[in-house]
């Protein structure tokens, strides 16, 4: 695999450009800074130019989140081509930052038996400002907190009882930020997949490469991706997952950003399902469980970009709509501005906070906030300090199977 | 509760679908991306030229012969629909009377003729004293439109964003969101007016409503109106994003960047349309289901490269004109923008026997045949009426 073939793909959509600027009305981060010119212009406009090269650096500030390509109407694979250009320009002097938070499977397995310490130096502001020194991660920019206990700690730890599983087999995929800090929604989503009656399968598994791949290191992540695919293979079984960006990797992004042309990695992204959508199937179908429990609270429901670009609406929205007293309103917001690890870069943290302003603001006005994705959890956890929560723990807790009030608020 | 699938959100397929989940559907707006709204200047164009300069849009409609859209929505579902767009949106976004014609001025400085138009460019018809232009915002030439409109031009050196040197109409929007930068514009520009003048802007005043303007004619002392920009027109953005509120509030779901790549059928009647989501395809079944992918201009309809044109996602017939692929004359009426699906008074498509394809399908927007919309100027008229047509059709239906 060379590190760009999925460019050919997008490269192709180049010329169904008709410059109608719609994409540059629309993102997020020409919208806060003059240092970005936008997605036509570093997008279809700029690869016209590039032959491989980069001709313009101001295409980092791109955060990848995908909103110029939901929202063309030619279907020009804007966001993809920024993707590429990153990682072409990149290539020759990867930041060792870039290196770094890009490890994230590394990242949790060295911070889960230190999680006191880990959590404390994250809070400590003369550590996180050397940090920003010497690493460029800002000072301020949200960190996941460390637990002591990993997802896969809890699995192989808990009482084995024999599942009645009148509905077949599921593979669970918890990817990195599941099955080390957000071990809590994990668990959940398990929970309500074997109340509903799958029993359900963890392999062994390792993390995508999303990270590497925003990063743009391709060879890595296209690598890790092939790895992932294949421990998550069982049968003919249906995948499911709790961590919305890594769900879209599999699904799509490691085949049109980097050109992943791997038969298992294809075959599971067929078969992965994220679990709020594997719930709004069973609802279609007439095989969900309605007898939800009153929840009386307002949420506010943030559809992650990572999210949207998969093509499937909202299923978040349809599922929680079943939960008797539960008021939703959606944010309307086409990003939180984290984008992955976008917002943690001491150069770009600013842009992300002004990005996700209008967010945090509603945020504030809501008894909690869900989000299916975990980087953005974090950032608007970190900036709006309210609780954050994935809409799984309402489910949890409309079926009973949490204490009311424990997961969510 | 019955449920609905739009297929593309234009302005025909948001006003469908909004009217759809007002009349108690469960409606899903499926698009691939963007509708034309945002390169719109916000206006409701219903018939501009037929061919002549059209003074009553309503009357010209309802002479329209067939195969024109109009001669099957007909005057009276045209006005139903207009008047209801009209009092949904309220006059905070569309002014005028629906049988009279406004002439408003373009980027360009021409006289352009719309039916409903945003109060602050409605109140630009008439004389106009002067035009203010920004030396940063290239895609509004103040002094070609103050030359055509014989008034003064007033060029500030004013940038939206610090030592920005160029920047488009929707960078300027967002800066006049800001009060302060308001302030600073009316004192920039007020020693250049006189007290009273009528003073034309680019519309970028706001990028929301329409608010800033009357607080920057305040400022000013003058009475000040929007000229639509070139792309990305602002107007047409404040429509699209009240359009989209409004769809939230009806409860209409929406799965956006997706397109429809296929269907199936059950007896005369479509069952489900496939979508081309990431990973694996999805299937929204419906009761009912509204095309409203466009024109040419948003592949509601191609052309191959042996020049066939179809309707690329339920292979509706299409009747198109005998002509050329390429015209002489840029500026001619050219007969292949007629092409389209033809439809029934039920918005029905149909075949060359004139019946209903399928018992459960209607067709909105430029996706319907017989009308050159860009030249007419009756694009926006279309896509109210068919839409409002077809809802009223599926209602009975339901
Ligand atoms: C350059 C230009 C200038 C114009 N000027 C005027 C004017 O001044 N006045 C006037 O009245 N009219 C004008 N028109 C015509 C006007 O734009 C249209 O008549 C009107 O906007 C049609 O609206 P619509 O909703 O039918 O289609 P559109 O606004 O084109 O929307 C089509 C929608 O369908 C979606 N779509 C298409 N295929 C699929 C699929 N397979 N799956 C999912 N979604 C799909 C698209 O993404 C989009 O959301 C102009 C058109 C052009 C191109
Ligand atoms: S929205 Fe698509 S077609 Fe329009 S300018 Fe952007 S890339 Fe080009
Ligand atoms: S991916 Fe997001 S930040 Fe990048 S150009 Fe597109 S809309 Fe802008
Ligand atoms: S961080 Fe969240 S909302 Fe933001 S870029 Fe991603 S997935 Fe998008």
């Amino acid at each position: 695999m060379t590190e760009l073939v999925g460019h050919d793909f997008a490269r192709a959509s180049l010329d169904h450009c008709l410059k109608c600027t719609i994409c540059e009305t629309q993102c997020p981060v020409a919208a806060v800074t003059p240092l970005f010119p936008g997605p036509k212009y570093v997008g279809p406009q700029a690869e016209r130019f590039r032959a491989g090269l980069s001709v313009d650096a101001s295409v980092d500030y791109c955060s990848s989140c995908g909103t110029c390509t939901l929202v063309c109407p030619q279907g020009v694979q804007i966001a993809e081509l920024n993707s590429q250009a990153r990682a072409a320009m990149k290539a020759k002097h990867m930041p060792p930052r870039d290196r770094l938070i890009s490890q994230t499977t590394l990242m949790g397995a060295v911070m889960t038996p230190f999680a006191p310490l880990a959590n404390w130096a994250l809070g400590n502001r003369p550590i996180r400002t050397v940090v920003e020194h010497t690493f460029g991660i800002h000072r301020d920019a949200p960190m996941p907190p460390a637990q002591s206990q990993s997802f896969m700690g809890w699995w192989k730890r808990r009482p084995q009882v024999q599942p009645d599983a009148p509905r077949g087999q599921v593979v669970f995929f918890h990817g990195c930020a599941g099955g080390y800090f957000e071990v809590e929604t994990s668990k959940c989503a398990v929970e309500v997949l074997e109340f509903l009656g799958y029993e359900v399968i963890v392999p062994e598994q390792g993390c995508c490469g999303l990270a590497m791949q925003s990063n743009g290191l391709y060879r890595s992540a296209g690598a890790a991706v092939v790895k992932l695919s294949q421990s998550l293979l069982h049968g003919d079984l249906p995948i499911i997952s709790a961590s919305g960006s890594c769900t879209g990797m599999l699904k799509h992004e490691a085949r049109e950003i980097m050109g992943v042309a791997d038969e298992a990695v294809a075959e599971a992204g067929r078969r992965i399902r994220d679990i709020m959508q594997f719930l709004r199937d069973l609802l279609e179908a007439g095989e969900l469980p309605l007898n939800f429990a009153p929840i009386n609270k307002r949420l506010l429901y943030h559809a992650p970009c990572q999210l949207k670009s998969q093509g499937m609406g909202m299923p978040a929205l349809d599922v929680l709509q079943l939960i008797p007293g539960l008021e939703v309103d959606e944010s309307g917001v086409p990003c939180c501005g984290i984008a992955g690890t976008y917002g943690l870069k001491r150069e770009k943290y600013q842009i992300a906070q002004a990005v996700g302003k209008s967010l945090f603001d509603q945020a504030k006005t809501h008894d909690l906030v869900v989000c299916d994705t975990e980087t953005c959890r974090w950032q608007i956890r970190k900036s709006a300090g309210v609780r954050v929560e994935h809409p799984i723990m309402a489910v949890h807790q409309g079926y009973g199977l949490s204490e009311p009030g424990a997961l969510i608020g | 509760m019955a449920k609905a699938v739009v297929i593309g959100a234009g302005l025909a397929g948001l006003t469908a679908a909004i009217r759809l989940g007002e009349v108690g559907f469960n409606v899903t707006l499926l698009a691939a991306g963007y509708g034309g709204l945002p390169l719109s200047p916000g206006t409701v164009d219903v018939f501009g030229y037929a061919p002549k300069q059209v003074a009553d849009p309503l009357q010209a409609a309802s002479e329209a012969p067939p195969p024109h859209p109009y001669a099957v929505i007909g005057a009276e579902r045209l006005r139903s629909g207009l008047e209801w767009i009209a009092n949904s949106l309220g006059p905070e976004f569309l002014v005028g009377a629906i049988d009279r014609n406004w002439l408003l001025p373009t980027a360009a400085g021409a006289l352009r003729p719309t039916c409903l138009a945003p109060p602050s460019m409605a109140a630009g018809q008439g004389q106009v004293d002067a035009v203010i232009g920004f030396a940063q915002l290239k895609d509004f030439p103040a002094a070609l439109v103050a030359g055509n409109l014989g008034a003064r031009p007033v060029i500030l050196d004013f940038p939206a964003r610090d030592a920005e040197a160029e920047c488009s109409s929707v960078v300027y929007a967002r800066a006049f969101d800001d009060p302060g930068f308001r302030e600073r514009f009316a004192a920039a520009a007020r020693p250049l007016l006189r007290p009273g003048e009528r003073v034309a802007l680019p519309a970028v005043l706001g990028s929301r409503d329409t608010h800033p303007v009357r607080e920057v004619s305040g400022l000013l002392q003058a009475e000040v109106f929007e000229v639509a920009t070139v792309p990305p027109s602002v107007p047409g953005l404040r429509l699209n994003a009240a359009l989209l509120a409004r769809a939230r509030a009806a409860g209409v779901r929406m799965v956006n960047g997706s397109r429809a790549v296929g269907f199936s059928v059950d007896k005369d009647r479509i069952s489900a349309v496939e979508v081309a989501a990431a990973g694996s395809p999805e299937f929204l079944r419906a009761d009912a289901f509204v095309l409203a992918t466009g024109g040419f201009e948003s592949q509601g309809l191609v052309m191959d490269s042996h020049g066939v044109i179809s309707e690329p996602l339920f292979g509706l017939p299409v009747a198109a004109p005998q002509a050329a692929a390429f015209a002489a004359d840029f500026w001619a009426d050219h007969p292949l923008l007629r092409a389209g699906v033809r439809v029934d008074s039920e918005l029905r498509p149909v075949d060359a026997d004139a019946g209903p394809v399928h018992s459960n399908l209607r067709a909105v927007g430029g996706v319907i045949g017989g009308a050159n919309r860009i030249r007419e100027l009756s694009g926006d008229g279309i896509a109210i009426g068919s839409a409002w047509a077809a809802a009223e059709s599926l209602r009975r239906m339901k």
